[in-house]
């Protein structure tokens, strides 16, 4: 059961901390609390899908269907991610920035970014022939194809959990995201000067920093992690292939809140720390059947509720705004 | 006497009318309203969409009211007021089934429900701001179903629970529809001015005052000797308390049924800040205005004119509907937060400043001229 726990555990969290990545950065960098961000990851997962589905429009009637060319998904994730940093931009050019900085009229504008957009998706799909709401839930085949094997340390030690090889090329397209985050963030001249905003806005823009272009570049990168983590999180969680469905965003989203309130504001390292916890959290009681499978979603609420309740300010964060 | 005492009343509330409505544009104009109201249901309407419109925008008036008291004067937002809404219908309908009370116990004992959920979701805003209780109090409804879905066979799961006796029947107005139809508008109606009137009164009040002071700056008040966490928690008390009412005569007056769809995000969270933002947040009056123009808008526009709903298949008109009226929300917030009904009121009242200038110079003039 232990085995199960940090296998399953570690990848649940690492794909907790993907999600919360983009929606983490947007809120460090500009202290807006972009409440789309669960359907900017979920719109991810149905582009990809939809795209998907142009290309190889049976495969769902195949069993055991394989990909024939392996670059077209790749090319796929490029073009959805566009399309996402598209949508995520011009929402953010079109409605937020007008009221940058008035946090209720940013939460609900952004409850209305959810709405619209997650309708327009239904209609979408309506069209298309997947009838009823409950109807357009979506299977996605995973950008490889996917084999069973075992995580194992060579000649010491093989887990006797299973492991699904996209879920694996997932967590390293996660890590490396992680990676690739944190040497822009830490490297990079435009890196530091999102830092530097983060820090104290104003002192930033009198140093000569563009906060405005900025902003939109960061709310493009928050986009395009949501994108990815979208596509790699549903595509590949459970099994061979996974699922999305127009419900998910909530889902996502709270995952997002509960990263961010466990590991802080603005954080790298707590974001990925935290993530993992409530991966562990998470699998730690389903697997000791303290909870149902039903209520595995109510965890983060749960972990919410628990660190609001001991430590207000995150586990590494350096400001959270609450009392 | 008694007729004394009628003409004392009659020329006091004529003194009242005088200095307190007539001289004010706006009061006037919500006077009319209120009297357009009234006399609507014997007008050329059709009578079976009393329910779908006018009684719906009743009681989401209620429950838009009780939003716009927790999150326009006080500040705390909520993205959940499905929650309240949902265990006032629900506690309505479980109290039926299980106890068997009628409706003049169980409304009541349904509001002390929604109150102390209100109760217990408020001890989180004493230590939550901003986007941290919006998202505790969004996961609420969500905890909520979650329940309903685990005790299935005492609360329905999401079948809900049916079969509670409504208010009227038909044939306590002899078959006659119209009067059928007018006895639920009018109840609906009593009800949302009552609750209305009360969450303005005390929004006016010094309590109101003091709302709206935590809403501009909850560290001052607290320097000012002000208990916030009194002052808080009672906001989201008489919020639950009003969005349990909403919740609990959409059983009597409309459904007969408590449903698991009470909880839902789009239809009970959503609209009540889509018409507050439409009417003017922090006013109490704009969302009636609110609720009345997208009730009428959203059932003869889309429902009659259009015909929505019949032009799509699968349910692409309801979806469409969502989606204008999120658009029409978001350009709200962006560009016209003030909103429909506080502009005109107070355009008004800049129609009224000139006139009372203009008396004030007379009036000096008139002793200058004494003098």
């Amino acid at each position: 059961m232990l085995e199960t726990i940090i296998v399953s555990g570690t990848i649940a969290g690492l794909f907790y901390a993907f999600i919360a990545l983009g929606f983490n950065l947007i809120y460090g960098v500009s202290g807006m609390v972009n409440m789309a961000h669960g359907v900017l990851v979920m719109i991810g997962a149905y582009i990809y899908g939809l795209l998907f589905l142009m290309y190889f429009p049976d495969w769902r009637a195949i069993p055991d269907w394989k990909i024939p060319d392996p670059s077209i998904p790749f090319l796929i994730i490029i073009l959805s991610c566009i399309i996402v940093m598209v949508i995520g931009t011009a929402f953010y050019r079109l409605a937020l920035h007008y009221i940058l900085g008035n946090e209720v009229s940013i939460l609900i504008a952004s409850i209305c970014g959810c709405i619209i957009i997650g309708r327009a998706l239904n209609i979408y799909l309506a069209q298309a022939g997947f009838a009823m709401y409950n109807t357009q839930l979506f299977s996605l085949h995973p950008p490889i194809n996917p084999e069973w094997t075992r995580i194992s340390i060579p000649g010491i030690y093989t887990t006797s959990e299973r492991v699904s090889t996209s879920t694996i090329l997932a967590v390293e397209v996660a890590l490396a995201c992680f990676a690739i985050l944190a040497v822009f963030i830490t490297k990079t001249k435009t890196g530091r000067a999102m830092k530097a905003l983060s820090q104290d806005l104003e002192a930033a823009i009198l140093m000569g920093i563009n906060a405005e272009k900025l902003f939109m570049l960061t709310t493009a990168l928050s986009s395009f992690f949501a994108c990815l983590a979208g596509i790699f999180y549903f595509s590949s969680l459970v099994g061979l292939s996974g699922s999305v469905a127009p419900w998910s965003w909530l889902e996502c989203l709270g995952y997002s809140f509960a990263v961010v309130i466990l590991g802080g504001l603005g954080s790298l390292k707590g974001t990925v720390l935290s993530g993992l916890i409530i991966g562990y959290v998470q699998y730690y009681l389903l697997n000791a059947r303290i909870i149902s499978t039903d209520l595995g979603n109510a965890v983060p609420f749960a972990i919410i509720a628990l660190m609001l309740l001991i430590r207000p300010k995150g586990l590494f964060g350096k400001r959270v705004e609450m009392e | 006497m008694p007729l004394d005492i009628v003409t004392r009343y009659a020329r006091k509330a004529y003194t009242n009318f005088a200095t307190h409505i007539y001289d004010s544009p706006s009061r006037m104009l919500a006077l009319l309203g209120l009297l357009v109201l009234i006399v609507l249901p014997y007008g050329g309407f059709t009578l079976n969409n009393v329910d779908t419109v006018f009684v719906y925008a009743s009681l989401m008036a209620i429950l838009a009211a009780s939003w716009d008291l927790l999150v326009g004067r006080t500040g705390q937002i909520s993205l959940g007021h499905a929650i309240f809404y949902g265990f006032g219908s629900y506690s309505v309908a479980f109290l039926y089934k299980y106890v068997g009370w009628p409706y003049w116990i169980t409304i009541p004992l349904s509001m002390l429900a929604g109150a102390g959920i209100a109760l217990i979701a408020g001890i989180p805003s004493l230590r939550l701001k901003g986007p941290y209780l919006a998202m505790v109090t969004m996961a609420l409804p969500l905890v909520a179903q979650g329940v309903l879905v685990q005790y299935r066979d005492i609360l329905g799961g999401d079948a809900g629970i049916k079969g509670i006796p409504m208010i009227f029947s038909l044939k306590d107005f002899g078959g006659d529809n119209g009067n059928y139809y007018r006895a639920y508008y009018y109840a609906a109606f009593a009800f949302m001015v009552v609750s209305v009137i009360i969450i303005y009164k005390l929004a006016t009040s010094k309590t109101g005052i003091v709302f709206i002071s935590i809403l501009d700056d909850e560290l001052s008040s607290k320097a000012c000797g002000i208990n916030v966490t009194k002052y808080k928690l009672m906001s989201f008390v008489v919020s639950g308390l009003f969005g349990a009412l909403s919740g609990s005569l959409a059983v009597y007056l409309r459904f007969g049924s408590a449903m698991f769809t009470d909880f839902e995000f789009v239809n009970f969270s959503f609209t009540p800040i889509l018409v507050t933002i439409i009417g003017g947040i922090g006013t109490i009056y704009g969302p009636i205005v609110g609720v009345y123009l997208y009730s009428v808008l959203a059932n003869y526009i889309f429902g009659k004119v259009l015909n929505i709903e019949k032009m799509f298949p699968y349910n692409i008109g309801g979806y469409a509907k969502a989606l204008i009226f999120a658009i029409v929300v978001l350009f709200f917030v962006v560009k016209w937060p003030r909103g429909i009904a506080r502009a005109i009121v107070d355009k008004l009242e800049d129609l009224q400043e000139p006139r009372e200038i203009e008396e004030i110079e007379k009036k000096k003039a008139k002793k200058a001229k004494k003098g």
